[in-house]
């Protein structure tokens, strides 16, 4: 009886493999000369809503103009270099890594890969020595950095805020203090005070002091009790206007202007009218990081055949950064300062306005 | 040749019960897998090309996996000896499964449950990387002082454990427990700091380790694979050496068997569950080390992925001994390696390896439903490990 069970199942397990065997080797032969395009995901996760998702419908979007995408995601940072090797032995024409962490490995396989394109979301893109002190780094031909000027896009914020706040006071928080997030806040702290020295007004940003580089930060992002508290802390100082640089830790900002009531809430990286819709109610705009446009933008230039090693720089013009729609709260905006916001886009890309 | 063939017979009973928790654990992972492909549901109504697809898909899953894992012909087209890479890869990633396994083994052997290995492996990494990136050293001396810098950082914060049970009669698991989150935001605080900021950089990531500190890779640049490995299995071995012909070695485990008997008998249990838990953090450090000097060269805020906690997995399955901690280690790294490429060639989810190993546990942590399917007598289900409950 047993017998039977064990050289049974060893039986079906040879008819398994041997069938499987077969499968995979007529499966393989079909790739035409399409372009294929890879995306390297940090831990996130395709689905985080934020970053890694963005990535991958920007590569999605670029499959209509004929690039065949795949993506594969890590559990731990020892998976960025063996996913990377991956990518480029299976033909990967492009390979783009989503987030700084990754960088490291980027950098050392487009430097062991020079036939393979490689890009890099977040970071310059630049080999800066083996003990990584050299700025600036060497350019390395077949690796493209990924770079936003969010500060752009944030200025116009800051301006909006100002113009819409009652009480005379906004206010902004981060993650942590790196350059991908203070870029924000500078930016949005800046857009407050030019429309301060236009205006002859004196609003005051709380959580951002642009002499000293330094403000309000969670010190992560993944903390929400912290994010509340700040947020709690803001309203009470008399801020109506929030715009939290953390990620998804906004949700806890737009929880607080929903049951308190007392301010609106700018979103982050994404518009989170589509993101978040549960709080559109108190969603003023969002401070838009177009990582889905520049990885489309990535791939279609491997398309055209006009990849090169020069950064892309994600700014009004290009869409690579952007305020979003005022969406349900369209109503509340005066119109004349959604029109002044407008030319200020207008003026930022012409140059005749310094967001920095 | 009597003996000879005790010892086999005994073998293959202790063995028995890992092998077919894993099997199990396999199978229903395929099923999973199966019915993780949105295919399937289409295909209710004729249960023949269901099956077939269900064992299609399972079957490319794991055929993948072996792939990623042991030997792929794909990669065979500029060097034969280039379809070993995957090998190469399940050994990069055992190297440090190994020592982190090695330290929560021998603290069963001592009566202790060590949760502490991930904490441990994290201060061995920050001294291994310190010591990597902030000295100029020549080769080999460099490449030690590292090394001795893991270990020394390391056994201290295991050894403190140790020394709190032994004084205090604080539970180890609790303290392992709270020491980890320790040291995950102490990693976090000091990746922030000047000293550890690498230049130009924002985001936690340390300077890069000193060329002169970096393992020997074995095989040329085309393999990550380093001396890390051989490491492991050369300190597997003196672990082995250590608990079955010294008088060091039998203190542990007596005090492992009954500490009342062993304070009895004349030994210090202090001093024993001290000195065990000094060597414990040692051996997860230098799984640290291994890692920051072996393949990634730098100390970030996730160096320890989930090492320390597979470590619990990886030496229940060898069931608390050298030798079949290094074989489940291998194992696990095989999983580890495989299941990249398993998500790479298939839509398969990195989470199903993960899945899998978790079953292996469930599967292990009860022998009686193993022995109940496979209707089995006579297979040995203790395990060699002392660790015992809250009353221990």
């Amino acid at each position: 009886m047993k017998k039977s069970f064990v050289t049974g199942s060893i039986k079906a397990i040879a008819a398994v493999a041997a069938l499987t065997l077969l499968a995979s080797c007529s499966s393989s032969s079909d790739s035409a000369a399409k372009v294929k395009a890879c995306l390297a995901l940090d831990t996130g996760g395709v689905d985080d809503k934020s970053f890694n998702a963005s990535a991958w419908a920007g590569a999605q979007a670029a499959e209509a103009a004929g690039a065949e995408v795949k993506y594969l995601a890590a559990t731990s940072d020892a998976d960025y270099a063996p996913n990377i090797k991956k990518l480029v032995d299976e033909g990967c024409n492009i390979v783009i890594g989503v987030g700084f962490l990754i960088n490291g490995a980027i950098v050392e396989a487009a430097k062991a890969n020079p036939d393979t394109k490689f890009a890099i979301v977040d970071q310059d893109g630049k080999d800066h020595g083996p003990a990584g002190d050299q700025y600036p780094g060497a350019v390395i031909d077949n690796l493209q950095g990924i770079e936003f000027a969010t500060n752009q896009a944030a200025f116009q914020a800051g301006y909006l805020a100002a113009g819409y706040s009652k009480t005379g006071k906004v206010a902004t928080y981060g993650g942590l203090n790196i350059p991908p997030v203070s870029i924000f806040m500078d930016g949005f702290a800046r857009g407050v005070a030019y429309y301060n020295t236009v205006k002859g007004k004196k609003v005051v940003v709380l959580g951002w002091d642009v002499a000293k580089k330094d403000g309000t930060f969670v010190g992560g992002f993944s903390d929400q009790a912290k994010a509340l508290q700040i947020s709690k802390n803001f309203e009470q100082q008399g801020a109506d206007v929030i715009f939290p640089v953390a990620g998804g830790l906004g949700a806890a900002t737009a929880n607080q202007s929903m049951t308190g009531g007392k301010s609106v809430t700018i979103w982050v990286d994404s518009d989170g009218f589509v993101q978040a819709p549960q709080f559109a109610s108190v969603l003023l705009t969002s401070v838009v990081k177009g990582v889905g446009t520049s990885v489309t933008a990535a791939i279609q230039s491997v398309i055209d055949g006009t990849f090169s090693a020069t950064n892309y720089l994600g700014t009004l013009e290009n869409q690579g950064t952007f305020l979003a729609p005022y969406h349900d709260l369209e109503s509340t905006v005066d119109a004349a300062l959604a029109a002044e916001v407008e030319q200020l886009g207008a003026d930022i890309t012409s140059g005749k306005v310094a967001v920095s | 040749m009597n003996k000879f063939k005790k010892y086999i017979e005994e073998t293959s009973k202790s063995i028995a019960l890992p092998l077919l928790a894993f099997f199990l654990a396999i199978l229903s992972g395929g099923l999973l897998i199966a019915f993780s492909d949105p295919k399937i549901y289409k295909l209710w109504k004729s249960p023949l090309e269901f099956l077939g697809t269900g064992f299609a898909s399972a079957g490319h899953a794991y055929l993948a996996l072996i792939q990623g894992s042991i030997f792929d012909g794909n990669l065979t087209s500029k060097n034969f000896l280039l379809g070993f890479y995957p090998l190469s890869e399940t050994f990069v990633v055992a190297a440090p499964l190994i020592l982190t396994g090695l330290s929560v083994t021998l603290a069963f052997r001592a009566g202790l449950f060590n949760i502490g290995a991930q904490g441990q492996f994290i201060f061995g990494a920050i001294g291994a990387s310190y010591v990597g990136f902030h000295y100029n050293l020549p080769p080999v001396i460099h490449a030690l002082a590292a090394i001795l810098g893991a270990i020394v950082l390391a056994g201290l914060w295991g050894g403190l454990v140790g020394f709190l049970k032994a004084r205090t009669g604080a539970h180890e698991v609790i303290v392992t427990i709270m020491l980890n989150y320790i040291s995950v935001y102490f990693l976090l605080w000091l990746l922030s700091t000047q000293t550890f900021l690498r230049k130009g950089r924002q985001d936690p990531i340390a300077p890069p380790v000193n060329e002169n500190a970096r393992l020997p890779k074995l095989f040329g640049m085309d393999y990550r694979i380093n001396l890390g490995i051989f490491i492991a299995l050369g300190v597997a071995y003196l672990i082995h050496i250590l608990l079955s012909r010294t008088t060091w070695g039998f203190q542990f485990r007596s005090v492992g068997a009954n500490t009342l008997a062993a304070k009895t008998a004349g030994m210090s249990v202090p001093f024993v569950m001290t000195s065990v838990m000094v060597i414990c953090g040692a051996l997860a450090g230098l799984g640290g080390a291994v890692q920051v000097m072996g393949s990634e060269y730098a100390l970030t805020a996730g160096v320890a992925g989930s090492f320390g906690f597979d470590a619990i997995t990886v030496a229940l399955l060898g069931r608390a001994k050298p030798l079949g901690t290094v074989l489940a280690a291998l194992l696990f790294g095989a999983l580890r390696a495989g299941g990249l490429t398993m998500q790479a060639n298939t839509t398969t989810p990195i989470d199903i390896v993960l899945v899998i190993q978790a079953l292996v546990v469930l599967f292990i942590a009860a022998p009686a439903m193993v022995r109940a399917i496979f209707k089995l007598k006579n297979v040995k289900s203790g395990t060699d490990m002392a660790a015992k409950g809250w009353n221990g």
